[in-house]
């Protein structure tokens, strides 16, 4: 259109000016209609203007001789006319004709002045096309119109109680209610052919449409003529409000005049009267007779009388020369077009609303099946169920590339069902290198994408698949792009419009299960990882409050050594200077011991920090462990209680490489500890090689005290001691712990409270080399 | 020799000699050291400007070694042992203990800084350190000492309240002779002076 480069605001100003510089109404028309609000009214300069226009007077009383049957005197002339019928009567005549006249159907029956008038103010918003197919049909519109007059004028007649009811505004009002609709067609006559067409194809309301294509509708459109006219303010309203619904009208004087109006363009249109454009019907004609205040008899007497009026008064006017009988049978054909079209829409729409509803089925049907929680496997399978019962039986296949692997190797599900959609058999295939991008494929394609021309290799992977050459890809896609592809192998799917809904339900399914799999995959590896974590952090937490009681120790070595170097040496000087064998001289020699004492404890601690490091050398194991258990024996020398002690070895033991300092020491702290526990029996000391698994195992077992899960729990803390506050506290176990760490070892004990204490040293001999 | 008797520690401490004082030590006579001084059998420099020649100390000792003299008269008998540890206590019980022993000579020094002035200029047969100093590591100390070649004959005991077995290990690649830990069995430690010392 060549108006398109208007934007809409300007475009509508325009039209309104193009309304404003319409053609004015004739002088006599105008002459009139300023008189009727003059009381005198100089009807002598009226009925002389009306006799100086032979054909206007011929009209004019060809309308007042039909518009009152009553009347039995014939009106032979003007004088007499507006003698029996009344100034409005003869008013509304020479309106509807100057009216009419001014819109003709036919330009060349129009009287030359306003031709030429027309012609000069032909609206330069739109080129005129003659040629354009498609026109308003002036004729059918007037016969509307017409139509309307009459049956509004038979209504107001029938309805003489009705004071505010005038049979002749009635009818210029009906005449007249459309008239913007000419004004539109009259300045823009190929928008708004271009109204009417869609307003027949979608058997709509015409001015939805000429609110859409040309910016406004006819309602406004007269107004702003009947303005510009400065027609009466009824018969503004009439045309401006009578497509409103009747609650909605404001209370005017002449609402129900409007009512009126709005009542017989209704019952027109349903009798299929004319063409007026308007498809719709908003109120049902009795419900708005009864809102008026209509008796129905009069409306049915009113319709009756219809056709034989409108074509008396159309031949009066020159409107329509159409005899009732064929103005019934248009109405007929009309009617019988109208319902055609709306019999094809219809059926389009049953067609439609056919396909749409199986395609509802089947989501409905996918739906019930495919609950969440699914693994993806089950939900391919549904998918394909699902398929198979909105297509129909066929050959189906289901390729889904496992989630991970956006490049490289990327692995597929290649799952194939049987005709009937159930599953046959399901396998991993390797996607070679260069697989293409299955997101880029089209799945609106009418025909489909052919597998053979961009997966061939999948066809390795089809059991039984005669012919692969059909088969066709449908991308199921959910957000991020395809999840998975339906193979197929029909002709012709569904409209892609009506197929999207589906196949995006399956692609959000199938994403969603594939989600749900990686998610539960990832919960379980979570909680693996979480159990793991847990673990690690409870090693950690121990390994750092020992390795920062390590660091506190090393701390405390330094400060603390000093002082005691110099406590110990001066008590060995002390001690030099005394009496030998005297109490002075034995104190100074305790303070030297103890001052040793705190600083071993303080060794101890500071191995946690800086465990120590097994200097391996060959050792005889069996002498090792015999001096340990003589030094043990000889320990207990003072003790009240002597507590056996033997030693349980094989006499093959092998030359083993261990740091024998450090391991006499730990075999020392264990059996220190097993004598602590006070055993009814004995304390026995075994060792044994398990070449296997080149370990040495070092047990000492004693059936003492025995430790409860709390003692087991912290027995390897340093410090820790079950033993009553005041008793020498335990830095035996961790030391021997540590010891044994240092050869890559460990400490294990198992106890039993009051059965006794196995503490097992384990140390590797040589790494697997 | 009474002269002697007051000259000798004078004569202990001095680093360059007169051809006298040279005679008077090696119990030879003035011109026999003039003589080997000039032939350059004994090493020596002329004072600027003058003819007066000097010898030091080392070139002196070498001299007497070579010769078969006895350098007791120069070293004297006594070991001089330097004490270094920033901790007074302990530097007060160290010389309290070896100046029991009159075959030690003892000085200290408190410092990084102090021990190696004290090192130039005593040279210490032993230096008892601490690791832990306020200013320099003992590593370090030990490098230094190693690194000087008058003092090859130094022994090294690092005293530690920190047993670090990789610290033992480096000191005892720096140089250092002994590691002993604090506190000590001062018996022990004087069993490891004597023999470091008479290696």
């Amino acid at each position: 259109m060549v108006t398109n480069e208007l934007t809409k605001p300007r475009r509508i100003e325009l039209i309104l000016r193009q309304i404003d510089s319409l053609p004015t109404l004739p002088a006599i028309a105008t002459r009139l209609l300023a008189l009727t609000s003059d009381e005198n009214a100089e009807v002598r300069e009226v009925i002389s203007l009306i006799s100086s226009d032979p054909a206007l007077t011929a009209k004019v009383l060809a309308l007042c001789k039909t518009a009152d049957r009553g009347l039995r005197q014939e009106v032979m002339n003007v004088d007499k006319a507006v003698v029996l019928l009344g100034f409005n009567a003869i008013r509304n005549a020479v309106l509807s004709v100057k009216v009419y006249e001014l819109f003709r159907p036919d330009p060349d029956d129009v009287p030359g002045d306003v031709t030429r008038r027309d012609n000069m103010l032909r609206p330069s918003i739109e080129p005129v096309d003659r040629e354009e197919a498609e026109r308003f049909d002036r004729a059918a519109f007037w016969t509307h119109s017409l139509a309307v007059a009459c049956l509004a004028e038979l209504i107001a007649r029938g309805s003489s109680a009705h004071q505010d009811l005038n049979p002749d505004e009635a009818f210029v009002c009906g005449l007249l209610h459309d008239v913007g609709k000419l004004a539109l067609d009259h300045v823009l006559p190929k928008s708004f052919a271009r109204v009417v067409e869609l307003a027949d194809l979608n058997q709509g309301n015409i001015a939805e449409f000429e609110r859409r294509i040309v910016g406004i509708d006819h309602h406004t459109a007269g107004k702003r003529l009947a303005e510009q006219w400065q027609l009466p303010h009824a018969l503004q309203d009439c045309i401006w409000l009578h497509g409103s619904p009747y609650d909605t009208l404001p209370n005017i004087e002449h609402r129900r005049l409007v009512g009126l109006v709005a009542l017989a363009d209704v019952i027109v249109r349903r009798q299929h009267l004319g063409y007026s454009g308007n498809f719709t019907f908003k109120e049902e004609e009795i419900t708005l007779a009864g809102k008026l205040g209509i008796d129905p008899d009069v409306v049915a007497d009113a319709i009756e009388g219809l056709h034989d009026t409108l074509e008396s008064r159309g031949k009066a006017l020159g409107i329509n020369d159409t005899p009732s009988k064929e103005l019934f049978l248009d109405a007929i054909q009309r009617a019988n077009i109208a319902l055609g079209r709306l019999n094809h829409a219809l059926d389009l729409r049953g067609r439609t609303a056919a396909i749409q509803s199986r395609i509802l089925e089947g989501i409905t049907t996918f739906h019930a099946q495919a609950g969440p929680g699914r693994s993806v496997q089950d939900m391919l399978d549904s998918v394909v169920e699902s398929a198979s019962t909105v297509f129909g039986p066929g050959f189906f296949a289901m390729l889904y590339p496992e989630p991970g692997h956006a490049h490289g190797h990327a692995t597929w599900l290649v799952s194939q069902y049987t005709d009937e959609g159930a599953p046959l058999h399901s396998q991993y295939a390797e996607a070679p290198p260069h697989t293409p991008d299955l997101s880029q494929f089209d799945a609106s394609q009418p025909m489909g994408v052919n597998l053979m021309g961009i997966l061939p290799w999948v066809a390795d992977y089809l059991v039984n698949a005669e012919d692969v050459r059909d088969v066709r890809l449908l991308p199921l896609s959910c957000g991020w792009g395809t999840v998975a592809v339906l193979l197929h192998d029909r002709q012709q799917l569904p409209n892609w419009s009506m197929l999207q809904s589906l196949v995006h339900t399956w692609g959000a399914a199938i994403g969603a299960a594939a989600q749900h799999d990686g998610a539960r995959r990832l919960g379980e590896e979570l909680a693996e990882s979480n159990s793991a974590l847990a673990e690690a952090q409870d090693r950690l937490l121990r390994q750092e409050s020992m390795a920062r009681l390590g660091e506190m120790a090393a701390g405390a070595a330094h400060e603390m050594n000093n002082p005691l170097a110099v406590i110990s040496g001066r008590s060995q000087l002390l001690s030099m200077t005394l009496t030998p064998g005297s109490k002075e001289q034995q104190a100074a020699q305790t303070i030297f011991k103890e001052a040793h004492r705190l600083s071993d404890l303080i060794t101890c601690l500071h191995m946690f920090a800086d465990p120590p490091r097994a200097n391996r050398r060959p050792v005889n194991l069996l002498s090792l462990l015999d001096a340990t258990i003589k030094a043990a024996r000889g320990a207990q020398r003072n003790r009240d209680q002597v507590v056996p002690i033997y030693l349980q070895v094989k006499e093959d033991l092998p030359s083993l490489e261990v740091d024998p300092e450090q391991l006499q020491q730990a075999v020392s702290e264990l059996v220190h500890n097993a004598i602590q526990a006070s055993p009814k029996d004995s304390v026995s000391v075994q060792a044994r090689v398990v070449s296997a698994e080149h370990l040495l195992l070092i047990q000492v077992v004693d059936d003492g005290d025995g430790m409860d899960q709390h003692t087991l729990d912290h027995a390897m803390d340093p410090f820790f001691s079950d033993k009553p506050a005041g008793r020498r506290v335990g830095m035996g176990l961790p030391r021997a712990q540590q010891l044994a760490l240092a050869h890559g070892g460990r400490l294990d004990l198992r106890s039993t409270p009051g059965e006794g204490t196995v503490a097992t040293l384990t140390i590797p001999l040589e790494p697997a080399a | 020799m009474s002269s002697n008797g007051q000259q000798t520690p004078d004569l202990h401490a001095k680093q360059v000699f007169t051809t006298g004082e040279a005679a008077e030590i090696c119990k030879v006579s003035q011109q026999t050291i003039i003589r080997c001084f000039d032939s350059g059998r004994l090493n020596g420099f002329r004072v600027p400007g003058s003819r007066f020649r000097r010898i030091p100390r080392e070139e002196l000792i070498q001299f007497m070694r070579d010769n078969g003299i006895p350098i007791e008269q120069i070293t004297s008998s006594k070991k001089r042992i330097l004490v270094v540890d920033d901790d007074p206590q302990i530097v007060e019980l160290m010389v309290d203990l070896l100046s029991r022993d009159d075959r030690y000579e003892v000085k200290t020094a408190m410092t990084g800084y102090d021990a190696g002035m004290m090192t130039e200029q005593f040279k210490p047969d032993l230096i008892i350190l601490d690791y832990m100093l306020p200013d320099i590591n003992g590593n370090i100390v030990c490098q230094t000492i190693r690194a000087n070649g008058e003092l090859s004959e130094t022994r090294i005991i690092i005293v530690s309240g920190v047993v670090n077995q990789d610290e033992i290990h480096d000191l005892l690649k720096a140089g250092a002779d002994e590691f002993v830990k604090k506190p000590f069995n001062i018996e022990q430690l004087q069993s490891r002076i004597t023999s470091l010392l008479e290696a």
